[in-house]
């Protein structure tokens, strides 16, 4: 497994180093990745489905028990199937697709570094690989819709998925991790094995998952993103959003549906609404759209919604019905996507009001859609049809309003079937000069991938039973439960038929007449278009998001330094104040002191009290160092030669920078009004703080500190008999290494403040 | 560039301070881990041998003093720092655990050889290179007296 995923990451790097020589042979070198896969997959084919899931432990960091650690069962094995065939297909379709450049070469290898993701997300088994997985699989998926990144739609597009996505990431990694401290573990296996009781925070954990896999397969309502994600070059469409990256939202579900519907009580009827609603809203607005790849897109959204609740709904032998639709999903999806990618790339538009006469001069390609087409629409005798049957036929042993339900929206899916078809392919008068009549049938890659995706869903609906046993493992997998469907070439006279068969005749008749359906949706579509879309929501929410940010930031980093070193100040003697009012230790007198410490003392008070009488600044500099010097002078009289000659160190250097940099201030302070009083009553805070704040902690000592360690072990262990630097370097040398890094990252920071300033106003005079 | 003449009294006084300035600094970073000192003290005490360099001959006497630039010592000094980090964890120590060696000078004296003594000299080439650019960058030529110009 890890081969896999190290072999895609080669692939994709050695496409990019030569990827101005590399040429055309980008998209064959790329199809090696999901070759790999398919046939990795059918090595391990039998002995996962025979014997045991395949198992695989990568060590990372063992101290915190995190790990790469895999694990494909047969439900993944689907996915992984479907990914590889798809994938390989679709990377020889850009073969053909794409001109040639260095660019385009770009593209290959973030294609098979997103399938790489892709292939780690199905087979890892610990919640936070899966989300790193999961968030390669965003931030390539940015890349590949942002592909076009000269057109301004084309970025907006890419930014809005990687913001819905990324956003449903951050939530889902929030639940997972709830998930992983309420349960104990971070492996699905064990989760699923043992589900978490139901507490609040594993409710939230849930919630939180959903939201995740709900914005990833662009379930309602985050399914905003998928139709603008439709500004990506079309195979990277047809790769995204037939067989990898929506799906990755429905893996998860369905994964973690048996564990969350035995810890929620709420869990099946989440998904069933979010299923349906995305499923008829999806299926509505496909039968609106002109454009060839936003009708497919919002199809897309219909039939994951679809895919969604039939595989999500937990432990019940829908799933089985899932898994077929998902597979035949794929296949008549991804050809239908690279259908229009050829009708594209050979008209010139994919507009179906200025598209006609391509079934004349594309007949190959009509055919190929076609049938695509019919599997789409669950035509018998196709693998669609065998699919829906059996999603069907576990609905209504369900319950009756459930496959109504899902009956009305195929009746959709048949309408917009028939308007994709025929808008594709028919004839049209209306709207503008018809393009396409010239038009040929490419003879390369444009036409054979999709005719293979075609072919190969032909096959399936002509034999379906040859997936069962494939599918029937993969439910049993997850659920446990065996033999919950039939894949078969005609189902008998049961009540699923009876709904397929209406829906069929149904939708059949929206496409005969259909005006009525382009008068129903519009009459909609005046009234819906006051409501708030998706997709407005999303544009205004950015702006005042931004807005927000603007002035929260213009209001705390006001720039003023005074006001900075006031909310320190008071912060540093708030919190402590708060934390020591619980229980104050009874208070000890010090000691008196000797005559030396009281009068280095007030010499440090003398200082002190008159820097707040002295005008100018050089003056106040000057005070400053006294107090500094005064306190070193203690620090040697109390027995700490390290810290007293540090201290005078330093506060000679301080003042020597303050001279510097009082060369470039007036020499004396503005005259102050009001904030003179609202500083002196800080500052006397802070010295009572501090000065209550000494008693208290010296009052607070316990014996055996960790000094008395330190002092015991310094000669022994470090070899050194300067405690101070002992510590320093040695005992606590982790810390030191990390501020001798700040000190440095601060001067490089203070440089590059000052040195323009200074510059500046030396051209200037 | 450079408009201020500075004292030669100064500059001869300073050369003279100098030498035993730089020297001193050296003891404290050696003798650290025994009696009071160590890198950070030493390398302080460098930083006051820059500024007096920069007393004496402005930004050119800086240079002059130090002919390296401030990030180069910045940049030696931290990797100093992880490198013997990293040199303990190498042998199966963990990161940044110091070790020691015995070494007998005969007839002159024994000397233990800390591992962290290293350490303690990234410290101070760090400590020096703040300083040092702090002192190049504030202490530019040009600019005095701008503010109260205006």
């Amino acid at each position: 497994m890890i081969v896999l995923l190290l072999l895609h990451l080669l692939l994709a790097v050695g496409v990019l180093l030569y990827r101005r020589r590399i040429g055309r042979a980008a998209w064959i070198v790329s199809a090696v990745g999901p070759l790999a896969v398919l046939g990795w997959s059918l090595a391990n084919l039998s002995g996962i489905t025979r014997e045991a899931p395949y198992e695989q432990n990568v060590e990372w960091v063992p101290s915190l028990d995190l790990a790469l650690q895999f694990r494909v069962d047969q439900y993944s094995l689907v996915f992984l199937l479907v990914v590889a065939v798809a994938g390989a297909l679709i990377f020889l379709f850009a073969g053909s697709y794409f001109s040639v450049g260095p660019r385009v070469a770009t593209f290959a290898a973030t294609m098979t570094l997103f399938g790489g993701a892709m292939v780690g997300l199905v087979g890892a088994d610990h919640l936070l690989a899966l989300f790193v997985f999961w968030e390669l699989t965003t931030i390539s998926s940015y890349l590949l819709i942002g592909f076009d990144d000269h057109r301004a739609q084309a970025r907006s597009a890419a930014l809005h998925a990687a913001i819905v996505t990324g956003a449903g990431g951050l939530a889902m990694l929030g639940g997972f991790v709830l998930l992983a401290s309420e349960s104990g573990s971070y492996l699905i296996s064990e989760i699923v094995a043992a589900p978490p009781a139901p507490t609040p925070a594993v409710t939230a954990a849930w919630i939180l998952i959903l939201v995740g896999a709900a914005t990833k397969s662009a379930q309602v309502p985050f399914h905003s993103w998928l139709p603008g994600a439709m500004a990506a070059p079309t195979p990277a469409s047809a790769f995204l959003h037939s067989a990898t990256m929506v799906k990755a939202g429905i893996f998860l579900v369905g994964r973690l549906a048996p564990a969350a519907v035995a810890s929620t009580s709420w869990w099946e009827i989440a998904i069933f609404t979010i299923g349906f609603s995305t499923m008829v809203l999806g299926g509505w607005r496909a039968l609106r759209q002109n454009d060839l790849k936003l009708l497919l897109a919002f199809g897309t959204v219909s039939q994951l919604g679809f895919i969604f609740l039939l595989v999500g709904a937990g432990p019940s032998g829908l799933l089985f019905g899932g898994l077929a639709l998902l597979i035949a999903h794929a296949l008549f999806k991804a050809a239908l996507f690279l259908v229009v990618g050829a009708i594209d790339h050979e008209a010139g538009t994919r507009d179906i009001r200025r598209l006609s006469g391509l079934r004349r001069s594309m007949p190959a390609l009509f055919w190929v859609a076609t049938l695509a087409s019919m599997s789409m629409a669950a035509v018998p005798l196709t693998f669609g049809f065998a699919a829906k049957e059996a999603a069907f036929d576990s609905l209504v042993s369900r319950a009756t309003p459930l496959v109504a339900t899902a009956a009305v929206a195929s009746v959709l899916t048949v309408a917009y079937t028939g308007r994709f078809l025929i808008g594709a392919f028919g004839r049209h008068q209306a709207g503008g000069e018809p393009i396409g009549v010239g038009a040929r049938t490419p003879n390369n890659w444009l036409l054979w991938s999709p005719l293979g995706l075609s072919a190969v869903g032909v096959v399936l609906g002509l034999v379906p039973q040859v997936l069962f046993e494939l599918v029937d493992r993969a439910t049993a997998a997850v659920t446990g439960i065996t033999d919950a469907g039939k894949l078969v070439l005609w189902p008998g006279w049961v009540p699923a038929l009876a709904w397929s068969m209406l829906s069929l005749a149904a939708g059949a008749f929206l496409v005969w007449r259909s005006e009525l359906s382009t008068a129903a949706t519009s009459a909609v579509g005046r009234f819906s278009e006051r409501l708030p879309s998706g997709e407005g929501v999303f544009r205004r929410a950015i702006p005042a998001l931004l807005t927000f940010a603007d002035r929260s930031s213009g209001l705390l980093q006001n720039g003023s330094l005074p006001a900075y070193v006031t909310t320190i100040l008071l912060v540093a003697v708030t919190v402590p104040t708060i934390a020591v009012l619980g229980g104050l230790p009874p208070l000890t007198s010090p000691r008196v002191g000797t005559v030396l410490e009281w009068s280095l003392g007030l010499l440090i008070a003398g200082f002190a009290a008159s820097l707040i009488f002295v005008r100018r600044r050089f003056a106040t500099v000057i005070l400053l160092g006294g107090v500094g010097y005064g306190i070193a002078g203690l620090y040697g009289v109390l027995g700490g030669p390290d810290l007293s000659l540090t201290q005078l160190l330093v506060e000679t250097l301080v003042i020597a920078l303050f001279a510097f940099v009082l060369r470039h201030l007036p020499a004396a302070f503005a005259k102050p009004a009001t904030a003179r009083i609202q500083r002196l009553i800080v500052a006397a805070i802070v010295g009572a703080f501090i000065f209550v704040g000494g008693l208290v902690v010296n009052a607070a000592r316990s014996p055996g500190t960790v000094s008395e360690t330190y002092l015991a072990d310094a000669v022994p262990e470090a070899a050194g008999s300067n405690v101070v630097n002992v510590i320093l370097v040695d005992f606590r040398a982790f810390d030191t290494l990390g501020e001798i890094t700040v000190l440095v990252a601060a001067a490089l920071g203070a440089a590059g403040l000052v040195l323009p300033v200074i510059r500046r106003s030396a051209e200037r005079s | 560039m450079n408009s201020r003449r500075p004292s030669p009294i100064l500059e001869a006084g300073v050369v003279a301070v100098l030498g035993p300035l730089l020297l001193f600094s050296l003891y404290l970073l050696l003798a650290g881990h025994n009696q009071p000192g160590g890198g950070f003290a030493g390398g302080l005490v460098a930083s006051v041998g820059i500024l007096l360099a920069w007393a004496a001959g402005g930004p050119d006497g800086v240079s002059r003093a130090v002919p390296v630039r401030s990030t180069a010592l910045m940049g030696t000094g931290l990797v100093l720092a992880v490198l013997v980090g990293l040199g303990s964890a190498l042998p199966g120590l963990s990161f940044l655990e110091s070790g020691f060696v015995e070494v007998s000078l005969p007839g002159i004296a024994k000397i233990k050889l800390v591992s962290a003594l290293l350490f303690d000299v990234g410290v101070y080439l760090v400590i020096i290179g703040i300083t040092l650019g702090l002192i190049v960058s504030l202490g530019e030529e040009g600019a005095e007296g701008t503010e109260e110009a205006k």
